[in-house]
């Protein structure tokens, strides 16, 4: 049972992680590999949150993730707009420039010190005893709970609003949805901002269970192969890619070697780009973007 | 021609005086991971040797000549360390070079400071094999942990304290010095007459460390050892408890030991360590506090002793290689030195001829009481012969 819950935990990080490569690359067709270095941001944000609003948690963490979707929205506006009708590979890069641009500032102004924002905010992360003797802490029960909710309001979003509607088209034929009145640069915005929306939730659930430092940013890598082995511009793909990948992980640290679990999600991904390159539920003509 | 001459000249106006200020003082030169993934281990110990090396300036320098510390971030990549280590011992003219980063810098490192006859002090980092008997002529080391002595107290003090047969659990990052360590703690667990259960490598970074805790759960393992950069250790632990596991745990006492015991509160929880902790409330533990305040520095002053004591070896060296010291010179006088760490460990830090890590290693072990609601030294100094 413990392995079971082993695999649920692991799998909404990644899962959490990966549906903001989803959301910007189905969007606009970018792969932001400053991913990772956004989502360590949403913590950092959290303990300047945490100073203002010290006895309310709740209200820190709604202003830590209000934030970051505002600095999404930024990044775009001030930054990958100026790329649109550049080559990808130009927009990509800029991702990665950006990546190490952030990860410098948090150094300088955070230090490169554990932190931990549980303890600013007075969260005890207490754990839980579950059916079969199995065990989950608070806080690793809360990210099941918003990677689960994050995902129902995407497909609802994307599904049933009008802006959703409009991502979808824009990220199908951005050019006849700009003659059909959309307004592509609002749309490519919201994507961005929604990604490091997600991202910051990742990010804040994780520092709060086991501290933030400066690896936190790699963690954003590593959950890439899930989002690749599902289909980058597919949700369904992203959730059963974590999956995969989580299980995978899991078990063979379980029974045949720790040390797997650093090559498992490569080895998931290699082995999915053999047999079915655009992932399992991405879409086929998708491949030559990629 | 008159056009082409003054701004060779302005430019030498501008050079003149910092190359002869360079003169004018001790050169010494630092690469070290002040930024990158694992910078919380070794920035903090950067700060303090920049805030001791600026106290000495303000306090005269040494023989009357002032030190000139030049830091360069390598991030710890191997790459940016080797270009830093050429540009500071090229461009600069360091007698001195530090390394305060991770091990996979320090081949090129070496290789440059090798290459240009400057001695190579490790501070903070982890003390390479070339420290110790018989050592480089060129390499020394500060740092308090120590390879294969650490496990060899750690289980000393297992044996010690535990109080029914030992089923013990190893965790280790997946980095060659971890994993070597608790590979020679394995193996030398059965002798002190313990039954090894369990050993998990641990690659970095690690979003969940539950399946590994739970490994180590499974396997029945009532003491668990970790020597691992700090995240690894505490979020073993961490991880360790969620999954309601009682058992006594142990790693090593980094800078980052004496907070992280206060946060943690748990009374099974010991850190080994070389360094004594600012809970001692030591002279030398309060001169430093107030030199962090007055210096504004980020990190707390419990995490400055690393640094500190390799501004009190960079200090007797420099003063016994005299002015104005060549490298050849200061490797000399760093080959026969004793420093009073005035508490800082628990004695002198001695280079021989031979052995440039120290000739006896001081361990000491705390742990949080509940009881007293304060961090404990639960076993005192004990010392072992470097041979």
């Amino acid at each position: 049972m413990q392995l079971a819950v082993n695999i649920l935990v692991l799998a909404a990080i990644y899962a959490l992680i990966a549906c903001g490569y989803v959301l910007v690359y189905r969007v606009s067709r970018v792969m932001n590999l400053a991913h990772g270095e956004l989502m360590m941001l949403g913590p950092y944000l959290l303990l300047v949150t945490a100073a203002q609003f010290q006895s309310h948690w709740l209200l820190a963490i709604a202003a830590a993730v209000s934030l970051s979707l505002l600095t999404g929205v930024l990044v775009y506006v001030l930054l990958m707009r100026k790329m649109t009708g550049e080559m990808v590979l130009a927009a990509v890069l800029t991702t990665l420039a950006l990546g190490i641009l952030l990860r410098g500032v948090m150094v300088l102004v955070w230090s490169a010190q554990q932190q931990y924002p549980a303890s600013a905010l007075s969260v005890v992360n207490f754990a839980m005893a579950l059916p079969g003797g199995a065990r989950i802490s608070l806080i690793s029960a809360l990210l099941v709970l918003t990677t689960a909710l994050v995902y129902g309001g995407l497909f609802a979003f994307l599904r049933c609003s009008r802006w959703g509607i409009r991502m979808r088209a824009a990220g199908q034929n951005p050019l006849l949805a700009a003659q059909r009145g959309i307004n592509l640069h609002a749309v490519y915005a919201l994507a961005w901002g929604l990604s490091t929306l997600t991202a910051a939730l990742a990010g804040i659930l994780i520092a709060l269970d086991s501290g933030l430092d400066q690896t936190m940013a790699i963690i954003g890598l590593k959950a890439f192969p899930a989002a690749l082995v599902g289909g980058l511009d597919s949700l369904v793909g992203a959730l059963l890619g974590s999956l995969i990948v989580a299980a995978a992980e899991v078990l063979l640290i379980h029974y045949v070697d720790p040390l797997l679990s650093e090559v498992v999600p490569f080895l998931v991904l290699i082995a999915m780009l053999v047999v079915r390159p655009w992932g399992l539920f991405g879409t086929r003509e998708e491949l030559d973007r990629v | 021609m008159k056009a082409r001459t003054w701004p060779a000249l302005a430019t030498a106006a501008m050079v003149m005086p910092l190359s002869a200020m360079a003169q004018d003082a001790y050169v010494i030169g630092l690469t070290g991971a002040m930024t990158g993934p694992p910078a919380s281990t070794y920035a903090p110990a950067v700060d303090a040797l920049r805030i001791y090396i600026d106290r000495v300036n303000a306090g005269g320098g040494i023989n009357g000549k002032k030190v000139s510390l030049i830091l360069q971030d390598d991030s710890a990549q191997p790459g940016k360390a080797a270009a830093n280590a050429k540009q500071l011992i090229t461009q600069d003219n360091v007698i001195l070079m530090l390394n305060a980063s991770l091990s996979s810098t320090y081949a090129p490192v070496a290789a440059e400071a090798k290459q240009a006859n400057v001695p190579l002090l490790f501070a903070s980092s982890v003390c390479p094999q070339s420290v110790y008997p018989p050592a480089d002529p060129l390499q020394f080391c500060t740092t308090a942990f120590a390879a294969n002595y650490d496990s060899r107290a750690t289980l000393a003090f297992i044996k010690e304290t535990a109080k029914q047969p030992v089923k013990i659990g190893f965790s280790a990052m997946a980095i060659p010095l971890s994993r070597a360590e608790m590979d020679f703690a394995e193996q030398q667990a059965p002798a002190h007459g313990m039954t090894v259960v369990g050993k998990e490598v641990i690659p970095p970074p690690t979003p969940d460390y539950t399946p590994f805790a739970t490994k180590l759960k499974d396997a029945g393992a009532n003491w668990v050892f970790s020597w691992a950069p700090w995240v690894t250790q505490v979020r073993t632990l961490e991880a360790l408890r969620r999954l309601d596991w009682h058992g006594d745990y142990i790693a090593w006492s980094h800078i980052e030991a004496e907070g992280e015991l206060a946060r943690l509160k748990d009374g099974q929880f010991y850190v080994v360590g070389a360094n004594a902790l600012f809970q001692d409330h030591l002279p030398i533990h309060a001169e430093i506090e107030e030199a962090a305040k007055k210096a504004g520095v980020q990190y707390p002053p419990q995490q400055m002793a690393e640094g500190w004591i390799a501004g009190m070896v960079i200090e007797a060296a420099l003063k016994a290689a005299g002015w104005p010291a060549t490298p050849q010179q200061l490797a000399l006088a760093m080959s026969n030195l004793k420093v009073d760490t005035k508490g800082l460990r628990g004695g002198p830090i001695e280079w021989t001829k031979d052995n440039h890590f120290r000739t006896r290693q001081y361990y000491r072990i705390y742990r949080w009481d509940p009881a007293k609601g304060a961090i404990i030294s639960v076993k005192d100094w004990y010392v072992y012969d470097v041979k």
